[in-house]
């Protein structure tokens, strides 16, 4: 049973990771959440599928194992949180961008809509400047030296 | 011991605290923190570590499991350098109380000396040889800071950067000879190295170019001394303390401590004999090509480490006892230098030595200390440079001609340079001027005893040094038993009789007096003999090739699109993955009978996920995304979870709502084609994603602890009070984890909120109300190229 549950679990990893390549903003929506199924049927797979009891202590032993199972309800409402996050996001994006492509969203959702000239929100650094090398131009003190150690040798 | 490495460390948060009520006089608070090192001269003077006893040892445990310990050794070495380091440290200190202007952060300079003195301190007397790699890192750090103390302007900044990308080099380099050498010597004590079996090792050449590599960096040898003259953008005390006297003598201590373990080996002095020969002209040689003095003692330094780094190369008796002596009045004479030429640049407002002259009418008692050092530093007698420099010539007589001649010549262009620095004292005075013909200070006099009397010291000791010989013997043979050259019959003389060495002293004073003669013409060569390459070239080079090569990689892979990034990143995943599954045991369960109940499960969750790529409408993508929902809950089912079978479905219900409800606001299903060579990619990826999960999941069936979970089982009655597991480990056992995930949910109702509420029109500030919309896409995509 475990191998199957593992080439199903791939099948939906793949399909997942298809989904989140794609241009439209829902299918990567979509794609997490089928990412989300996956992971949560490993969980629960990798800890052994044995046709034994569930974790109710109304039952007779012996129970399957319930550490994987309290771990997986975590993560299906955390689940949940995060695709109606991204969903919101997506929202939010379309509004901004004026279209749902993900992959001609760009520049226009970095630029800081307060800045009237367009600039990034966050304006890279610049590279500190360096001077010149400390041999560069240096003529003029030479020449000064120069003069010098003349006078005082003549 | 332990008392004089953490007093400065402790000092630091005190001046850091306490220096905006008491401004300038920090700098006496700070002075105390050096009072422990200097009384370690205590145990030197006595006999029981100085000629042959048992050295002091205290050690403190850190981490013993990974051989980490606050190791200290006071060997009479170890201990002359630590009272050297308290000496300068503690006149550098009341030096800058006179010469900082009242404006400076006092708050950052004298922690930043203190934390440098106490990293110094530990690094000389450390018996760790992890230790001595963290202090050794902590002194590239503080040097960092104390040079970018004037940090707004740009030379400062660059020279810092130079000072700690040079040495963290070594650093690295050190780092890597400390972990070969204790695999080899099966210790991380210095003391306790099975030395026989590191020079069996076969990594005994490796971590011997290593430890190499970390002393000629932090001692600025060649071709690494680049960063020494740019490192003087530092405040002048702090250039005397760290930069001439203590810090940069870090890599010649290593070189001497390093010696007794890798001394055997002939690549040792074959390295660094003509190295330290080789720096010791060069830095001569550029020293006397200076118009700024602190450049001149800047490659004066330099010059003299590599003089340093040459008699300890040469790891003999004779070697090690000329430079422990040499070692002694170059601290003296050189510290002194740079306080004298702060003195100078205090009161005349300049350094050039083309604006100054006749200083001796205007500043007498600096002249005097200026003339006792600079004539040590020459060599001249009667000063404890010139018994150095005879024992430097007898040295390298028994080294060979090539060397000797080396020798002559470098010490008779340091002569030369010394000639230059005094020359400013002679001669009329003239106010000096700055280009403009304005004069620096209006009115010139005499330096305060707060910036003489350290200085003045300090020349004391160097002709204390001459006069008195035996003086700096005394000192110098306080070091024997460590670095083995008790035996050594050797003395420190003025008159030795007439000797090769003394011959070759009257070469060097007549070599020197013809190119103080011939100074114009010698000036105008240097100025028309370029190097064509330099290895401040090299720096820069190397510097702006990875900034390019960083930039060109970080554009090339990152901020694009999202599809194009995420390709990237799960390349790179699946790149390691595939290597961990290839080296990973492949164990394959034998296939059991499968129950039919979990047919139409397999049928629900794969016809979801086909179902959802092959569709071309949104509302049956997400009611097919449902079925694999309503799968995976009957799969829930079969794995005996009912909690969260039921989970699952109620989730299941309120995301399809949910997308219905956004539906609302969101355009249909666009085609948006992929390109063909990324729809291949993109099949490739996920085909990868998912045979590796596959593969992972039967990597892991097999346990390989005992799982906890029996106990979870037996206390949920008798600890929670519940007769269901699940929910007893989520509100009980693991609640602060579930008060985690509701706050989590809390957090996203908050931010869902939020941005729903921006997206309502005549509040919101998006581009869509201010801009028309941009759905022509051959402009964006010109607009993403162009980032």
């Amino acid at each position: 049973m475990e191998t199957l549950f593992a080439v199903l679990i791939g099948l939906l990893v793949a399909a997942g990771v298809f989904l989140l390549l794609s241009r439209t903003i829902i299918r990567v929506v979509l794609g997490l959440a089928f990412i989300a199924y996956g992971v949560n049927l490993a969980i629960l797979t990798v800890a052994g599928l044995r046709q034994e009891s569930p974790p109710l202590l109304t039952l007779e032993g012996p129970y399957v194992d319930p550490l994987p199972q309290a771990l997986v309800l975590t993560a299906i409402v955390i689940g949940f949180g995060t695709t109606a996050l991204l969903l919101t996001v997506a929202l939010r994006a379309y509004q901004v961008a004026g279209h749902d492509d993900v992959a001609a969203f760009g520049d226009n959702l970095a630029r800081d809509p307060d800045a009237p000239d367009g600039q990034h929100a966050d304006p890279e650094h610049l590279s500190p400047d360096m001077p010149e090398a400390e041999d560069a131009d240096e003529t003029d003190i030479q020449m000064a030296e120069l003069e010098r150690l003349r006078r005082i040798t003549r | 011991m332990t008392l004089a490495v953490l007093l400065p460390l402790l000092m630091a948060a005190v001046c850091a605290l306490l220096a905006r009520p008491l401004g300038r006089r920090t700098g006496y608070l700070a002075a105390l923190g050096f009072a422990p090192a200097l009384l370690l001269a205590v145990p030197l003077a006595g006999n029981s570590v100085g000629v042959g006893g048992t050295p002091l040892v205290q050690v403190t445990n850190w981490v013993p499991e990974l051989g980490l310990e606050f190791a200290f050794r006071g060997d009479g070495f170890s201990l002359l350098f630590a009272v050297l380091i308290g000496v300068i440290g503690a006149l550098a200190t009341l030096y800058s109380v006179a010469y900082l202007s009242e404006r400076e952060r006092f708050g950052r300079f004298y922690p930043f000396l203190l934390l440098f003195g106490g990293s110094m301190l530990g690094l000389v007397l450390s018996d760790n040889m992890i230790a001595l790699f963290a202090f050794w890192e902590m002194t590239s750090v503080t040097s960092f800071l104390l040079i970018g103390l004037w940090h707004t302007r740009s030379e400062a900044r660059d020279g810092a950067i130079k000072a700690f990308l040079v040495s963290a080099l070594g650093g690295l380099g050190l780092l890597a000879a400390v972990a070969l050498l204790s695999i080899a010597g099966d210790s991380t004590s210095l003391s306790g190295l099975d030395l026989d079996a590191v020079r069996a090792s076969p990594l005994f050449v490796p971590a011997l170019l290593l430890t190499l590599l970390a002393a000629f960096t932090k001692s600025a040898q060649l071709p690494f001394h680049l960063w020494l003259p740019t490192a003087m953008e530092a405040p002048t005390p702090v250039s005397a303390f760290l930069h001439s006297a203590t810090m940069v003598k870090a890599g010649v201590v290593l070189v001497a401590k390093f010696g007794l373990i890798f001394g055997t080996s002939a690549l040792w002095g074959g390295v660094i004999v003509p190295l330290g020969l080789a720096t010791m002209f060069w830095g001569s040689w550029r020293a006397l090509k200076q118009t700024d003095l602190k450049a001149l003692l800047a490659y004066s330094t330099v010059s003299q480490l590599g003089l340093l780094m040459a008699l300890y190369g040469l790891a003999d008796a004779e070697g090690r006892f000329a430079a422990t002596a040499h070692l002694l009045n170059h601290a003296a004479f050189k510290a002194a230098l740079f306080f004298v030429v702060g003195i100078i640049d205090h009161e005349m407002g300049t350094r050039e030595t083309f604006r100054l002259s006749g200083l001796r009418r205007k500043l007498p008692l600096t002249f005097a200390v200026a003339l006792l050092a600079t004539l040590s530093m020459a060599g001249l007698p009667p000063l404890g440079g010139f018994i150095s420099k005879e024992l430097f010539y007898e040295a390298m007589l028994h080294a060979g001609p090539g060397f000797i001649a080396v020798a002559v010549i470098g010490s008779a262009l340091t002569l030369a340079y010394c000639a230059r620095l005094i020359g400013i004292f002679f001669g009329d005075f003239q106010a000096p001027e700055d280009d403009g013909g304005q004069l620096l200070k209006p009115q010139i006099h005499e330096a305060g005893p707060g910036l003489l009397l350290p200085p003045a010291l300090l020349a004391g000791a160097a002709l204390l040094f001459g006069l008195l010989p035996a003086s700096a013997e005394w000192l110098t043979r306080r070091a024997g038993a460590a670095l083995d050259f008790a035996g050594h019959g050797g003395h420190l003389y003025l008159w030795h009789g007439v000797t090769p060495a003394l011959l070759l002293t009257l070469l060097t004073w007549g070599l020197a007096a013809l190119l103080v003669w011939q100074a114009a013409r010698v000036y105008f060569l240097q100025v028309h003999l370029e190097l064509p390459i330099s290895s401040n070239r090299i720096y820069r080079g190397v510097l702006d090739g990875l900034n390019t090569l960083a930039s060109r990689v970080i554009a090339g892979t990152q901020g694009l699109a999202l599809p194009d990034q995420l390709r990237i990143t799960l390349a790179a995943a699946g790149v390691m993955g595939g290597y961990a599954v290839w080296r990973a045991p492949q164990v394959f369960q034998p296939l059991e009978p499968l129950p039919l109940s979990t047919l139409p499960i397999a049928v629900l969750l794969v016809a979801g996920a086909l179902g959802v790529l092959l569709s071309r409408n949104r509302l049956t993508a997400v009611i097919l995304t449902g079925l694999t929902g309503f799968g995976s809950a009957a799969a829930f089912l079969t794995m005996r979870a009912p909690d969260l079978a039921l989970t699952q479905l109620l989730i299941e219900a309120i995301t399809v709502i949910l997308f219905l409800l956004v539906f609302r606001y969101l355009p249909g299903f666009r085609s948006l084609p992929r390109s063909r060579v990324r729809r291949v990619i993109d099949v490739g990826l996920a085909g990868a994603a998912g045979i590796g999960t596959t593969l992972l999941i039967l990597a892991s069936l097999r346990f390989l602890s005992p799982p906890i979970s029996p106990y979870y089982l037996e206390n949920a009655y008798k600890g929670g009070g519940g007769k269901n597991v699940v929910n007893v480990i989520l509100v009980d056992f693991r609640g602060f984890d579930t008060l985690g995930e509701i706050m989590v949910v809390g957090m996203v109702a908050l931010a869902v909120g939020s941005l729903v509420r921006l997206g309502r029109r005549g509040q919101a500030r998006s581009e869509t109300d201010t801009v028309p919309g941009t759905p022509d896409l051959q402009t964006l995509d010109l607009q993403q190229r162009r980032s």
